[in-house]
């Protein structure tokens, strides 16, 4: 890329800043811009004589990580029992054309003329618990299965070995013992602070957000990433949720203060941008006050992030555990999901409960 | 300079320093004089958080103190609602001299009478205290800072209020798909000024507290210019045919947050609104 | 149908990772039955009044007559708009005026006007989106945002 005139970067929020005085004459000063526009309009992923794929990288010499991602996969959190870490080509097979078969299926046109579903809900392709469905044109889990390393995978869990979330330890059954006892008063119903929090539109379903990062397995499971000397920003599309990743090591929040995705250190060790996360939310998943959730990313090919994680909190679990999720590069926008403000689904979930109190009520009299 | 050079026998020496210094002038006054941070590419480096101070949040034009946002008839002068009144100074419109060039906004009749009902229902109709996204230009000047990420492929901007985002594409994808609360927003350099076009609302923002509103039509051009390491000129276009009778701009200085712990805090009122939408739906006992 | 059960459950278990150490429901998507009732199922026939593409969920507004000659604005929910935009919905999809037919169930406040869209189709019976190329999955190769299948359908 040859020489890149450097100009000293100042940190937020230091005191002053240092004048960008160019100690050079002028001369100088006109070829090293030279130089500079050189290095910009020169193929910013540089092949190598023999083809071989070079990773891109910015100014101050780090992989590039920027770009829209997307982590949808078929592959589950957790491998289902007595499979092997790597799939072979006929299960791969028979995941990924499981699905399309479905997708094909339900891409068919349906009866004009067909009644009203029965009720009950019995329709035996649905994919909720109750059997009653949602309109499978918006769901969007993914196409493929997760390929890490070549290897297509059963699990984004890689460790312990089972691919399994190990077990609570008996501190955190406590704790969750406790959490329902107090949850227990209440109805499923009876007041927004009971619902599930992806629910009340304050983050997305599951973990998508994280920290740990891991797809939803419905849809939108995309993320905008952009990247700056002093700092990574990480954007969820659901919802609309930037994790600020500050580069370097500094002091972390006290421990009372756990915001929404936690409070986020990184550093570049080599080409893995690692990041260090404490501070977790109390209601984000998996977390407890002493949790630390540590990432790596890494630039594995042109379009493909690899994104390994590990939880470490013995208060909490028996043994760390963590995975791997390939991010494959998504060539669209990510959209604004403003669940909130369009948020019908609460207030009809507790509007119909007081409803059927109410005609309950009415039975009885 | 030591006392050797110092000398009378350096002093043609000297001379011909300073001249060389006199015509290099133009050029080293040049660099000084950019004493804004520059990225790689010699652009403005706007990284960093930001904040507007002022009381352009409460009503962007000039305006003198008001006892609250929203009032009703009194026995001898309007006084605060009864929903605000618990509030008491806190709850009172501070003055301002506004950001609007020129003192007033151009409302179309049916407009300005939009904006007239907007105040007298403040407490109901102001979509920030829902906690729903600000919109543009209001999430700019709200009292809650903002942090813009730039590099030389990308222009983000996340805000406090609410965790709201906007990701100022480089390139312009097409007219925006459908409506959106923070718009869609396309930038591109015109000197050292970064130019925002962002378009594509729902119409559902409110620009200030005081009932300033705008349609789906609306067109914002914002220009981002950085006057000093720790000042950005900020400037906002307004366009919109359904709702105003001109094109006016809005002006105001961003200013940098320059603490040692400085940060963007997480402000999920989304969370802090629950019992104000949906109280009225829990069980009763 | 059974493998494609098995499919399904397999792609749940990726949805349903949220191991809450407080029980809260942890549901990962909320459930169905907390919002529509089982017990009501309903097919409408109509024209749309109003789309709002909104998130979680698009409502679209569709206008039928009842038995008894009145006309009644129905909300239909839908999913998320953000899918439907990677496949090339715009604003003037499904424009006013379209006349739909779905089925689904109501919402479990049976005083509200409003059903989940559990198949919402064109008179012919087609899905909009999944008309007439590709599987509507994003990378399918159905690579045109404006591929149409006829007027409103996008």
């Amino acid at each position: 890329m040859g020489s890149t005139v450097r100009y000293p970067r100042k940190s937020v929020g230091s005191e002053g800043g240092r004048k960008m005085i160019v100690r050079h004459s002028a001369l100088f000063l006109v070829l090293c811009l030279g130089i500079a526009a050189e290095a910009l309009v020169a193929p910013a992923s540089a092949q190598a004589q023999s083809g071989q794929w070079v990773v891109r990288r910015t100014a101050d010499g780090h992989p590039d990580l920027q770009g829209n991602w997307s982590n949808a996969t078929l592959t589950p959190l957790q491998r289902p029992r007595g499979q092997a870490l790597v799939l072979s080509a006929e299960e791969v097979a028979r995941i990924e054309q499981g699905r399309e078969s479905v997708v094909i299926e339900r891409a068919g046109a349906s009866d004009p003329d067909r009644e009203a579903p029965p009720a009950g809900g019995t329709n035996p392709i649905c994919i909720d618990g109750a059997m009653t469905c949602y309109n499978d044109v918006f769901i969007d889990p993914g196409t493929r299965v997760a390929i890490v390393n070549g290897e297509p995978r059963s699990s984004l869990v890689t460790m312990p070995a089972n691919g399994r979330v190990p077990p609570l330890t008996a501190e955190a059954r406590q704790r969750r013992e406790e959490s329902q006892e107090f949850n227990g008063q209440f109805g499923l119903y009876d007041h927004p602070e009971v619902r599930p929090v992806a629910e009340r539109c304050f983050v997305s379903f599951g973990s998508n957000a994280g920290p740990p990062m891991l797809p939803n397995g419905w849809y939108n499971n995309n993320y905008t990433i952009v990247q700056t000397a002093g700092h990574v920003l990480i954007m969820a599309e659901m919802v609309h949720d930037a994790r600020i990743i500050r580069i370097g090591d500094g002091p972390r929040l006290p421990s009372h203060m756990r915001p929404w995705l936690g409070d986020s250190w990184g550093h570049w060790e080599g080409d893995v941008l690692v990041v260090e996360t404490t501070n977790l939310h109390p209601l984000q998943s998996y977390t407890s006050k002493s949790m630390k959730v540590i990432e790596r990313f890494s630039r594995v090919a042109e379009d493909a992030l690899l994104y390994e994680f590990t939880i470490d909190d013995p208060t909490t679990y028996t043994e760390p555990w963590g995975g791997q999720v390939p991010m494959n590069a998504l060539e669209d926008e990510l959209y604004e999901y403003a669940c909130h403000e369009g948020n019908y689904a609460l207030s009809n979930i507790l509007q119909g409960a007081r409803y059927e109190e109410r005609v309950d009520a009415q039975d009885l009299n | 300079m030591s006392s050797a050079v110092r000398s009378p026998k350096y002093a043609v020496g000297r001379v011909v320093l300073g001249l060389l210094a006199v015509a290099l002038v133009p050029a080293y006054a040049q660099a000084q004089s950019m004493d804004i941070p520059r990225t790689v590419s010699g652009r403005p480096d706007l990284n960093g958080i930001w904040q507007a101070l002022g009381n352009a949040h409460w009503d962007i034009e000039p305006h003198q103190a008001r006892a609250a946002l929203q009032m009703v008839p009194g026995p001898v002068v309007p006084v605060p609602s009864q929903e605000v009144v618990a509030f008491g100074a806190l709850g009172a419109v501070p003055p301002g001299m506004g950001i609007v060039e020129g003192g007033e906004i151009p409302y179309l009749p049916a407009a300005r009478a939009i904006r007239e009902a907007n105040r007298e229902n403040w407490v109901t109709l102001d979509p920030a205290i829902k906690c729903y996204l600000p919109g543009v230009p209001r999430a700019t000047y709200m009292p809650f800072p903002f942090q813009i990420f730039q590099s030389e492929r990308a222009f983000f901007i996340t805000y406090e209020f609410a965790g709201a985002d906007r990701n100022i594409y480089l390139e312009d994808p097409g007219p925006p798909q459908v409506d959106s609360w923070m718009g869609q927003s396309v930038g591109h350099w015109e000197g050292d000024t970064f130019v925002v076009e962002a378009r594509g609302f729902t119409g559902q923002a409110w620009i200030d507290r005081s009932g300033n509103h705008a349609s789906y039509q609306l067109r914002v051009t914002e220009r981002y210019t950085m006057t000093s390491p720790y000042h950005i000129a900020y400037e906002a276009t307004m366009e919109d045919p359904g709702t105003f009778s001109r094109p006016w701009t809005i002006s105001l200085t961003l200013y940098k947050n320059v603490e040692d712990n400085a940060r963007i805090g997480v402000f999920k009122c989304v969370e802090f609104v629950e019992e104000l939408l949906y109280g009225q739906y829990r069980k009763i006992p | 149908m059974k493998m494609s059960t098995r499919v399904i459950y397999a792609t749940l278990a990726a949805g349903a990772v949220a191991v809450l150490l407080y029980a809260v429901p942890a549901v990962a998507h909320h459930a169905f039955g907390a919002e529509f009732d089982p017990d009501a199922p309903i097919r409408l026939q109509g024209t749309v009044v109003r789309v709002e593409w909104v998130n979680p969920h698009s409502w679209i507004h569709i206008e039928v007559d009842n038995d008894d000659g009145t006309r009644q604005v129905w909300m239909v929910e839908g999913g998320t708009p953000n899918v439907l935009q990677r496949r090339g919905l715009r604003r003037e999809c499904l424009p006013i005026g379209t006349e739909l037919i779905v089925d689904g169930y109501q919402a479990k406040d049976h005083s509200l006007p409003r059903a989940n869209g559990r198949d919402v189709t064109f008179t012919d019976g087609t899905k909009f989106f999944l008309g007439s190329s590709g599987t509507g999955a994003p990378g399918d190769g159905a690579e045109d945002r404006s591929r149409t299948g006829g007027p409103g359908r996008c």
